[in-house]
């Protein structure tokens, strides 16, 4: 299985960016951009998707940290 | 020195001497006198003493030419400092230099193949600048990006007029995948120089050592594809072959290019070895 050319990572990126907005759109509500969701899914590969996905996390991660600061997870038991 | 009579006292010695006198006196007649042991300043005069318990001479060197003098003491002391410590410090930098002659030679080291299946070492760069990046072709962002990145530095870099061409340089970090044809596929689409290595796993693992690059594939899905998570910079290696500075993502093509003309201005060339290697 060969590497995406150039052209078709510029076809992945732009689908994954238009599913990417809607999300942003909808509050990352992803029943509201299935048919993106599935476009994505067909430009990139599977592991492309995946990686994606957690950049996805990952980005909005943390812009949270930049905007409501870092709250450290409350530790039972611990001093 | 005079002869003294014994009630005076006599300049610069400490005590006295102790002799015996003898001074004409009428006919026939001897006196005797021994001098006393302290020197003490005839009656009504003050004790002329300095702090050393001498006493001080009456003439010396006028105030600026002792000071002449002094200046020029401590002038050949300053310059004496400065001309040793000028020679330690020229003695510094030839050490550095040669152990980083050294350095430049075994460090960062690469047995590889490019893109027509061409052997490739480290040495053959010598003489050029040199943007290595470390990456692969299964990447899904960020390779094409560091790559287009690398590229946009190299064509500002080639603008200017009077620079050395610089060399951009992929090494792969999958090596399974990425053969001699992959690279070529790959790397059309970025810098037209831009050369791709690739070897065996362990002639790539040397070279992604050689360099302190992580790399580490992930896990397979059903195709038997994976991606490979890895380190993410762009070295910069000078004409001797020496690592000279690296970026990260966060550096734009136009803050590598500038920091390549920087290092292209400061440069100065190792001293030969040997072998007559040097770095043409």
């Amino acid at each position: 299985m060969s590497a995406p050319t150039m052209e078709e990572r510029k076809a992945c990126w732009g689908s994954r960016d238009e599913f990417w907005q809607c999300l942003d759109k909808h509050a990352d509500d992803a029943s509201k951009c299935e048919k993106l969701r599935l476009a994505f899914e067909s430009r990139c590969p599977q592991q492309w998707v995946k990686y994606f996905d957690k950049r996805r996390d990952f980005l909005k991660y943390k812009k949270k940290l930049e905007t409501e600061g870092y709250h450290p997870p409350e530790a039972a038991g611990k001093s | 020195m005079p002869l003294r009579l014994p009630h005076s006292p006599t300049p610069g010695l400490p005590h006295a001497v102790t002799h015996r006198v003898t001074h004409s006196l009428p006919h026939g007649t001897t006196n005797t006198v021994p001098l006393r042991l302290t020197h003490s300043p005839p009656p009504g005069q003050p004790p002329r003493r300095t702090l050393w318990g001498r006493a001080p001479r009456e003439r010396g060197l006028p105030l600026w030419q002792r000071l002449l003098v002094a200046g020029a003491v401590a002038g050949a002391a300053g310059a004496l400092w400065l001309s040793l410590r000028g020679q330690k410090e020229r003695e510094r930098q030839a050490r550095r230099r040669a152990e980083l002659r050294a350095l430049a030679v075994g460090q960062g080291e690469f047995r590889l193949r490019d893109q027509e299946g061409r052997p490739r070492r480290k040495a053959d760069f010598r003489g050029s600048w040199v943007l290595l990046y470390f990456g692969f072709t299964h990447c899904p962002d960020v390779c094409p990006e560091e790559l287009g990145k690398l590229s946009q530095a190299v064509e500002l870099l080639e603008r200017e007029p009077g620079l050395p061409p610089v060399q951009p340089l992929f090494i792969t970090v999958d090596p399974e995948r990425d053969d001699a044809a992959a690279l070529g596929r790959y790397l059309r689409d970025f810098h037209p120089r831009l050369l791709g290595l690739t070897g065996t796993p362990e002639e790539v693992r040397a070279a992604g050592k050689a360099y302190r690059v992580y790399a580490s594939p992930g896990p397979r899905d059903e195709d038997g594809d994976y991606i490979v998570d890895h380190s993410v910079l762009i070295y910069l290696l000078g004409p001797d072959g020496l690592f000279l500075d690296c970026y990260g993502r966060g550096k734009s093509a136009q803050d590598i290019a500038r920091s390549v003309r920087r290092h292209m201005g400061s440069y100065r060339p190792l001293p030969r070895d040997d072998d007559g290697h040097d770095g043409q």
